[in-house]
């Protein structure tokens, strides 16, 4: 980032908190991996259990500990649930629970410092791009990161009015019906050409001559019915 | 303004409010001064607090090159802080890794200790069992005045452990406490930003230490 553009961080921080009151005003849980930093993780989780401020309300955070972050995630989120993730851009522990956001019909957020991630892998990017990577961790830019999140989730807790989601889509074009391919992850495949796969949060089964064999775990792109193509992961979970 | 708690440090927020728009500018003119408020408290401690650090720091290089051990503890948001700290001394971004404990890693202690005799005592009775003359004890509490901090403090200096504590608003307990022999303190009453300063106080701290080791290296390698 150039020095004189101004950071998108405020705004960003601003959108999150909305998006992430909304969803814990509908009954939402937060699970955190911090794989990198495991103590920010538990930091995130006691920060939004236990307020700092009395009379704030306990909010259902909690710090996924685990080697198999995708295998844990995937047995304890539903649908409707927030994914923060905290760590570099280039952490492929992330990248992996990222890709499945959508077909757990998670809301993502992701917290970190230095080089930004490229853009569309999660839903909200809070990013310290000034400080530098090795020592973010503890100069005190990450923990401000969730730390602010937590204080402007709290201001929207104020406007019970703004908690409500903003009304369904009514355009024309329906995303279930559109052009556009959603993610799914293979949830169990059969001896026949039709696999179950999670899509969005909701089990659907759906035909898979079109890839290759696959495997449970596997990330698939589903349009209409079909499982179109194969979503490739560089390092498999 | 509304009566919450937090109703203070948003003054300009109505909470009737109805514009999600107008809502989100408000959301990030908040977030951009808490910014600038974090940062500038961030760099005006640390450089408050050089003598201390430099002080603290050199007297713990001079333990680690002697064999000395570092604890750390704190409760909640203060336990991580323990946590990533000697995370930070035992598996650094660079440089020397050295031997560093947190007090608050292992839960059958932890819970073990509370139950049979009591929350205060959580952290004086490990360091009974693992601290020796010449270790280093740090702790960490937003307000200066955890009494479980306290006693392990009385109990680290009892026992001949350097100790450093870092502490929030005006010091606290921990500011007066003669077993506290360098005391860090993020001078804000918001337990957040004095958490973010606590972690930059951290990451000063942890450099003199690492130039004061490479120092008496030098010396050394000269002499």
């Amino acid at each position: 980032m150039s020095a004189d553009a101004p950071s998108p961080l405020p705004d960003d921080l601003a959108v999150a908190s909305l998006a992430l009151a909304r969803r814990f005003s509908a009954g939402a849980t937060m699970w955190c991996a911090a794989p990198q930093w495991p103590a920010h993780g538990r930091h995130v989780a006691v920060e939004f259990v236990h307020p700092v401020i009395v009379g704030k309300r306990a909010l259902p955070a909690v710090h996924v500990d685990s080697v198999d972050l995708v295998r844990v995630t995937r047995q304890l989120a539903r649908p409707g649930d927030v994914l923060l993730t905290i760590g570099a851009a280039d952490d492929d522990r992330l990248q992996a629970l990222l890709r499945r956001a959508d077909a757990w019909g998670l809301t993502s957020l992701w917290l970190g410092a230095g080089p930004r991630p490229a853009p569309g892998q999660a839903d909200h990017v809070l990013w310290a791009e000034e400080a530098e990577p090795v020592t973010a961790a503890r100069s005190g830019e990450l923990v401000m990161l969730y730390h602010l999140l937590w204080e402007l989730t709290h201001v929207v807790f104020e406007h019970p009015g703004l908690l409500e989601p903003p009304p369904a889509c009514t355009d024309e074009v329906c995303i279930t019906c559109s052009d556009e391919g959603r993610v799914a992850e293979v949830a169990a495949v059969g001896d026949g050409r039709c696999v179950e796969v999670v899509t969005a949060g909701h089990l659907e089964t759906v035909d898979v001559s079109l890839v290759d064999r696959v495997a449970p775990g596997d990330l698939v792109l589903v349009h209409a019915g079909v499982a179109i193509g194969r979503i490739d992961e560089e390092s498999r979970p | 303004m509304t009566d919450e708690p937090t109703g203070f440090l948003y003054p300009f927020i109505e909470a009737e409010e109805r514009d999600a728009p107008a809502l989100l500018a408000d959301l990030a003119a908040s977030a951009r001064g808490k910014i600038a408020d974090s940062e500038a408290l961030r760099a005006t401690t640390v450089q408050r607090s050089g003598a201390t650090l430099r002080a603290a720091g050199e007297a713990m290089a001079h333990r680690f090159r002697h064999g000395g051990r570092l604890f750390t503890f704190g409760n909640g948001g203060s336990a991580t802080d323990a946590e990533g700290t000697a995370e930070l001394f035992r598996a650094p971004p660079a440089g020397r890794t050295l031997p560093a404990l947190s007090l608050v890693d292992d839960l059958a202690v932890l819970t073990a200790l509370a139950n049979d005799v009591g929350y205060e005592l959580v952290f004086s009775r490990q360091l009974i069992a693992h601290g020796r003359a010449g270790d280093i004890a740090i702790g960490f509490s937003t307000s200066g005045n955890s009494p479980n901090l306290v006693r392990a403090f009385e109990e680290a200096d009892r026992r001949g452990l350097l100790t450093v504590g870092f502490a929030g608003y005006d010091g606290g307990a921990m500011a007066r406490c003669d077993a506290v022999h360098h005391c860090l303190v993020a001078r804000s009453d918001s337990v957040h930003r004095v958490q973010e300063t606590q972690d930059a106080l951290v990451l000063a701290l942890w450099s003199v230490v690492h130039e004061s080791l490479d120092g008496e290296l030098d010396a050394e390698v000269v002499t």
